[in-house]
């Protein structure tokens, strides 16, 4: 948007960081994005992300595995009527097994794939804001404001702590 | 913290604002428990005397279960810090290592034991030829015994170096990166393997040895993996009721710690199922008399089967399904619940494992169990109150900052 421009933060600690993002949201300003060179838990409730829809999807791919396993192994045994070492043609305890397994196997990939969609990956292009401090030691808050706000976000991220705040070219 | 947890747990408690006022444990929980002890040893002379085999049973099942859960303890702080669990905070491990006073009774329990022999093995009577090297009353009584003095010494020894100065100091700074102190690492990594052996020792000899011709490989695992759980969920359910009475800003009542209790309630109740049907799917799938008759007889034949199934549901099932989210593990109520369900699940666990080898066709579970399974309660109560004790002094003394 015309107008708009990008702030960029920088933090060395996460608790500073954290203060810098509650300090916004304060303000009724939400970050575009933060960048963390390891995973927060704190960082992620104070952005107001809430819990991840991927467990959704993990569940989901869960009982379609297990239905899958029922279908697989009661159906090629009704298929197949064999009597196997005395056993029930459908006989539960082996089913179990491989009904769990769907279940392992399709959850997984599910949550593989859920988190990758999720996470709106695979990013191509340049990531706006992105340093390559912040893969290492520092943290970035990216903030999108009219210009005219940028007097006081800069304020506000230096109060909590930020070691540098500069503009980038949106 | 200067505070040495040493002191009474009253007067620390009684400075602090909000709080319920001393004794921290009251007087009447003591005096209750000692009165189970006596009605129960009183019930338990009295069925012996009758000549009744229930009497013994009942010992054996209680034995195998309340020392299942006071081992246990010791062995989960042994595995906070083997994994240098430090972010379970200092209560975690005060809480896992309040049973161990039962320990050494437990011992003497066994040793106890001797004079019912009779009535609990069958091979002592009828001996099995081809087993009579391993199974006479000298070398059982031998080995278990000195397995069970040494993991005695040990947790005692353990315990001791756990609430030492070092240990303790690390424990509550999780802010660095310092691995335990040297003795309790060694000993930690000692206590967990001796756990592994002994209890497996013990699975085989005092509940396998019952029905002498049957064996699983696995059930060592079976076994000493349960009473793991039997020790996680009774550390939950008495700190849910530490949390009740101390209140919700206690150490006992930190969401974090009850996540953390659920989870691993949760987590070890599926390991405990994954051993449970690894042992059965292999004695289903090979269909061979000398293994199948063992389980048939709990789970397919009057009365043992609703009991079993009973167990699955309590041990498993419950906790499964009830303790998937986060926020029933969070609440007190609800992982409280749980795990004294858990916990009359894993003594129904004991029972069903023990007493159909012994009793078959006939149900033996009524008053007689009863008052002998308070009196142990009683008694693992009174071992337990000094430790817990200790770990209500630990959290009165425990800074808002540091690990609690």
């Amino acid at each position: 948007m015309s107008g708009d421009i990008e702030l960029v933060g920088s933090f060395a600690d996460e608790h500073e960081c954290i203060h810098g993002v509650e300090a916004l949201r304060g303000s009724k300003i939400q970050p575009a994005r933060v960048f963390t060179p390891f995973p927060s838990e704190h960082l992620t409730e104070a952005l107001g992300y809430g819990r991840s829809p991927v467990r959704k999807i993990v569940l989901a791919g869960g009982i379609t595995g297990v239905l899958t396993g029922i279908a697989l192994t009661v159906g090629t045994s009704w298929e197949w009527n064999l009597i196997v070492g005395g056993k029930p043609v459908v006989s539960i305890p082996p089913f179990i097994i491989i009904c769990f397994e769907l279940m392992i196997l399709f959850g997984g990939i599910s949550g593989l794939l859920g988190f990758i969609f999720n996470a709106g990956l695979p990013e191509v292009g340049e990531i706006e804001g992105y340093n390559e401090r912040f893969g290492s030691d520092r943290f970035g808050v990216v903030v999108r404001c009219p210009e005219s706000d940028s007097g006081r976000v800069e304020a506000l991220l230096k109060e909590a702590g930020a070691e540098n705040v500069y503009r980038e070219s949106a | 913290m200067s505070a040495q947890p040493g002191r009474a747990a009253g007067a620390q408690l009684n400075e602090q604002p909000g709080l319920p006022p001393s004794p921290a444990i009251p007087a009447s929980v003591t005096g209750i428990l000692a009165v189970l002890a006596l009605v129960g040893g009183a019930a338990f002379v009295a069925t012996a005397y009758s000549g009744s085999p229930r009497a013994w049973q009942a010992f054996l099942v209680n034995l195998l279960f309340w020392l299942g859960i006071a081992q246990g303890g010791v062995v989960i702080s042994s595995a906070y810090y083997l994994t240098q669990g430090r972010w379970a905070g200092t209560m975690a491990f005060r809480m896992a290592e309040a049973f161990s006073l039962f320990i050494p009774v437990g011992l003497v329990l066994f040793f106890i034991l001797y004079f019912g022999r009779t009535a609990v093995f069958p091979w002592v009577s009828h001996p099995v030829p081809d087993k009579a090297q391993w199974l006479n009353t000298p070398f059982l009584f031998a080995r278990d015994g000195i397995a069970l003095l040494w993991m005695t010494a040990l947790s005692m020894i353990f315990v001791n170096v756990s609430r030492g100065e070092k240990a303790r100091a690390w424990t509550q700074h999780s802010s660095n990166i310092h691995m335990p102190p040297k003795a309790i690492k060694r000993l930690a990594v000692v206590l967990a393997i001796s756990y592994a052996f002994v209890y497996s020792l013990i699975a085989f000899d005092l509940v396998m040895s019952l029905s002498p011709q049957w064996h699983s490989t696995l059930f060592g695992w079976f076994f000493f993996a349960g009473a793991f759980w039997s020790a996680v969920v009774m550390i939950s359910l008495v700190t849910v009721l530490l949390g009740r009475r101390f209140g919700p800003q206690s150490a006992f009542s930190r969401p974090g710690l009850l996540h953390d209790l659920g989870k691993f309630t949760f987590a070890f109740s599926v390991f405990w199922v994954y051993l449970l049907f690894s042992q059965y799917i292999v004695i289903w799938y090979g269909d061979i008399p000398v293994e199948t008759f063992f389980v048939v007889l709990r789970v397919n034949t009057w009365p043992w089967w609703p009991l079993s199934w009973l167990v699955l549901v309590l041990v498993w099932l419950l906790p499964f399904t009830v303790l998937m989210g986060v926020k029933p593990k969070k609440t007190p109520a609800i992982l409280g619940t749980i795990a004294a369900l858990g916990l009359a699940g894993m003594w129904l666990e004991r029972y069903v494992l023990v007493v159909p080898s012994l009793s078959p066709r006939e149900l033996p579970l009524g008053l007689a169990e009863l008052l002998i399974t308070l009196g142990f309660l009683g008694v693992f109560g009174l071992c337990s109150l000094p430790g817990i004790k200790y770990a209500i002094a630990a959290a009165a003394s425990a800074g808002p900052k540091e690990a609690r």
